[in-house]
């Protein structure tokens, strides 16, 4: 607390006896007739000339400011930078609201254009499905066509192994046969219930 | 209660159009009772009703309208429009896409379950997939709407316990959902 105390009262003290001695050299060359009360204010004002013209200062620079107001338009900003955006500026000479529909003729116009685009769509989808059914009609009969030429195939050399098989037994019994020429064939025994 | 905007309007047809197919243009002109019919949005239901009913009921405050004419559906939050079981007279006669359920599929089905092959009495030819349809008793009532699970020749192939179409509404719903079905 001290040393702040001290130069406070310094500071005081210097501007006492600075205000005394301007005092003293303004009544020398003040006039005779001012009261003492009048001359300390003049001295007191008289360091604060230079305050004085500051104000005026102040007042011209605001004078030459309010001249200084551009427009919008004057300034020629780019539409870009301005703070609206394009979208949201709604057309002039537009009613502002909801805009009903009620009269039958409109109903009907809305109504036309909504039903051609439904059925463009459902065309659509028809056609596209009967299509995508051809072809997978196309790849069933072709699948068809295929497996049985597979299976017919498989028939043949399945019969082919046979007719091999049998003619190679035939081959084997003629050979048999040949030795043993020709014997009375054995009848075979039958069992028979009931 | 208010008219529909243009949005509404198309999203409302889009989601018409899809079990009824051409017939809906009859919604709006059908003069054979010589009354016109209007759309009406009250809070966010959408009812069909008749036009005078509806001038009518400009004499009531929309906070105590409760419903009126013939509910349709409503839209959600997100703006989609979806159909309640109640628009099922409406879309029934200008069906395009039927299938029709034998008696022993019509439980299930009321019961909110899909539309199974063993259940299918008969369909209508050339149905695509996920398209909407209309189910039908074989004695031609009409019991609910809902999806096609696959074209009509996939569905032929399917196994009887392959669902052929997927459940939107249902008539059971008039039970089950008796508690928040009319309310706002």
């Amino acid at each position: 607390m001290a040393p702040t105390k001290s130069p406070k009262g310094s500071s005081k003290g210097k501007a006492k006896s600075a205000g005394v001695r301007q005092s003293k050299k303004s009544t020398g060359s003040a006039p005779a007739g001012i009261s003492k009360r009048k001359q300390k204010s003049l001295a007191l004002a008289k360091p604060g000339g230079a305050q004085k013209t500051k104000s005026k200062s102040l007042s011209s620079s605001s004078t030459t400011k309010k001249k200084r107001v551009y427009t919008e338009k004057e300034l020629d900003i780019p539409k870009l930078n301005g703070i609206v955006p394009a979208g949201i500026v709604k057309p002039k000479g537009q009613k502002k609201g909801k805009k009903f529909v009620d009269d039958p003729e409109s109903l009907i116009a809305i109504m036309s254009v909504v039903n051609a685009e439904k059925e463009g769509r459902i065309e659509s989808k028809i056609m596209r499905a009967r299509q995508l059914e051809e072809v997978r009609e196309a790849k069933r009969k072709e699948a068809e066509k295929r497996g049985e030429e597979k299976a017919a195939k498989f028939e043949d050399t399945k019969k082919g192994l046979k007719k091999r098989r049998k003619s190679k037994h035939e081959d084997v019994e003629d050979v048999d046969n040949e030795a043993p020429a020709e014997k009375p064939k054995k009848q075979r025994k039958r069992v028979s219930f009931g | 209660m208010r008219q529909l905007t243009e949005a509404e309007t198309k999203t409302l047809f889009e989601k018409l159009a899809t079990y009824c197919g051409k017939g809906i243009s009859n919604l709006i002109t059908d003069s054979a009772s010589g009354d016109r019919y209007v759309f009406r949005l009250q809070k966010d239901r959408v009812y069909y009703v008749r036009e005078k009913l509806a001038n009518l009921a400009t004499s009531v405050h929309r906070d105590n309208l409760l419903s009126l004419g013939t509910c349709l559906g409503k839209f959600t939050k997100t703006g989609k429009f979806r159909l309640h079981i109640t628009a099922l007279p409406i879309i029934a006669p200008h069906s395009r896409f039927k299938i029709w359920v034998k008696s022993n599929g019509e439980m299930p089905f009321m019961y909110g379950g899909n539309v199974l092959k063993a259940h299918v009495g008969r369909w209508t030819e050339d149905i695509p997939e996920h398209q909407g349809v209309v189910v039908l008793s074989m004695n031609d009532t009409p019991l609910g709407f809902g999806v096609s699970a696959r074209s009509t020749a996939e569905a032929r192939r399917l196994d009887p316990t392959g669902i052929v179409a997927f459940r939107q509404a249902d008539v059971g719903e008039y039970l089950r959902e008796e508690d928040t079905l009319f309310t706002t």
